[in-house]
């Protein structure tokens, strides 16, 4: 197995070179590798969106598990890091989902939410010390949710072909929407 | 200097920036800036926002992400279960069955319609599988880390003569917070988890928050009540001497799961004890005790 370029593409081959049916215990090695590379950047993009830690984990357990099934199912090899983070965004929408309807369900007061609030929606407040950087994600968080999106993904590396997958938004979208956002972290920092 | 109209964009700087561009109009975008202060002074803000952002963004999230061992153990664990279930692969089944419908040309007729069911049963049983991973197992075993299991020390006798009601104590409503809040769940409401102890009182478990973890009750194929019944056959095994209580608090510590096949003598969760499926465990109702109780068992038989 031989995990290519910047998006992940597995290229499993046979001595002739030609590819060949995957077996459970390739698919195991190249989800486990896929997994070292890229937990870390799919757990940041998934607090992002407001999830608490343990939901983040869970959310990543599940792409990966995703994974598994995708390549068990001789489903396509390539861009796979597209793939992933598009997973995680789905998925992360969804978690984020289920704790809002269970908020309204639940009612402020109720169970344990307000006693141990999730600190992800504004972690930055108690993270960061530096008042430039605190301007720059309060800027942030008044972009478009999409805007930010744009902005979180290039930031872990996604070329923007695989933002433009992964958000489901044109090419030229994407290219509109990091060079507003840039702008008005410029703007922000008073350059 | 080249004059203003002929200024490079924000967009394209940018895209500069980025590497986004085709190879020519890099060559003209760098010619330019080397010519041009005004957007060489734009370019350098531009990548200055980039890696402010960039640093902003890890530094945020990086001090909260968890060591990664744990869940590289459980994925690990995730992995070989799914690798064992799907080894007899859907796929291998199907090519095999393609094959035979070449050689057996003179009864396409036959074929076709054997085909067009059996693709439904492909189907189905895809879906099973689909349906098999998307409930794996998430939180069905606790995170080793938080969750290593404690137990007091105790004479088999004592374990063996322990009343009912101290097997099945429940915990006590802050111990649930504090489990809660140490696995970082929200909003969790009464029917969603069982706080289960990992090794039973029943076979010298404390109520160590390093013996607790939430167990959902929901959807589960190695469900809290698939647990129970391991705990009730373990504690069985100890009390009749056929089991030392030491390997059988190791074993339902180290892997339940495992712990549950090798002693049930089965791949599966034993259908009394599954709830797979079954709407009634979100109800508080169907809860007696910390132990689950299906109302009718054979309602959701295991595939």
């Amino acid at each position: 197995m031989v995990l290519n370029g910047s998006t992940a593409e597995l290229v499993f081959s046979t001595a002739d070179g030609s590819a060949h049916l995957l077996q459970p215990s390739e698919i195991e090695n190249a989800v486990l590798t896929l997994f070292e590379q890229y937990r870390d950047p799919i757990l940041r993009y998934t607090l992002s969106f407001g999830i608490s830690v343990h939901d983040a984990e869970e959310v990543t357990q599940e792409v990966f598990l995703s994974l598994f099934r995708h390549l068990q199912l001789g489903r396509s090899r390539k861009n796979l890091r597209g793939w992933i983070f598009r997973v995680a965004h789905n998925l992360a929408l969804k978690q984020r989902y289920a704790n809002q309807k269970l908020c309204d369900t639940i009612g402020p007061g109720d169970g344990i939410a307000e006693q141990h609030r999730d600190p992800a929606p504004n972690p930055e407040e108690h993270l960061s010390s530096s008042q430039r950087r605190q301007r720059l994600l309060a800027v942030l968080r008044a972009l478009p949710e999409t805007d930010q999106s744009c902005l979180r993904l290039r930031a872990e590396g996604l070329r923007y072909r695989e933002i433009a997958t992964v958000l489901g938004i044109s090419l030229g979208s994407v290219s509109t929407s990091l060079t507003r956002s840039i702008a008005r972290l410029i703007c922000a920092d008073g350059r | 200097m080249a004059s203003k109209d002929i200024h490079i964009s924000d967009q394209e700087l940018l895209l500069a920036a980025d590497g986004e561009l085709p190879t020519r109009r890099t060559t003209q975008v760098r010619t330019h800036l080397a010519n041009c202060w005004d957007c060489r002074v734009r370019m350098a803000e531009t990548e200055a926002a980039i890696i402010d952002f960039a640093r902003a963004h890890r530094r945020t999230f990086d001090s909260q992400l968890p060591p990664v061992a744990s869940p590289r153990a459980l994925l690990r664990a995730q992995l070989a279960e799914l690798a064992s279930k799907t080894g007899v692969g859907s796929r291998s089944w199907f090519t095999h069955f393609n094959s035979t419908t070449g050689i057996a040309a003179i009864c396409a007729v036959i074929i076709i319609a054997t085909l067009a069911g059996t693709l439904v049963l492909h189907h189905s049983y895809l879906r099973a599988m689909d349906s098999n991973f998307a409930s794996i197992e998430r939180g069905a075993v606790p995170d080793p880390g938080l969750t290593p299991g404690a137990t007091r020390t105790v004479m088999v006798d004592e374990v063996c003569s322990m009343p009912h009601e101290e097997v099945v104590r429940e915990v006590s409503p802050s111990m649930r917070q504090k489990v809660f809040q140490e696995y970082g769940i929200l909003n969790a409401r009464a029917g969603d988890y069982e706080i289960d102890y990992l090794i039973a009182p029943g076979l010298g478990g404390t109520d160590d928050i390093q013996n607790l973890w939430p167990q959902p009750y929901r959807s589960y194929t190695w469900s809290a009540s698939v647990k129970d019944a391991l705990e009730e056959h373990l504690h069985q095994l100890v009390c009749t001497r056929e089991l030392d209580l030491s390997t059988a608090q190791h074993e339902i510590a180290t892997n339940w799961i495992a712990a549950y096949k090798k002693y049930f003598h089965t791949d599966k969760p034993l259908s009394q004890y599954s709830c797979f499926g079954s709407t009634d465990l979100f109800e508080p109702s169907a809860f007696h005790g910390n132990r689950v109780e299906c109302s009718n068992p054979n309602e959701f038989p295991l595939t």
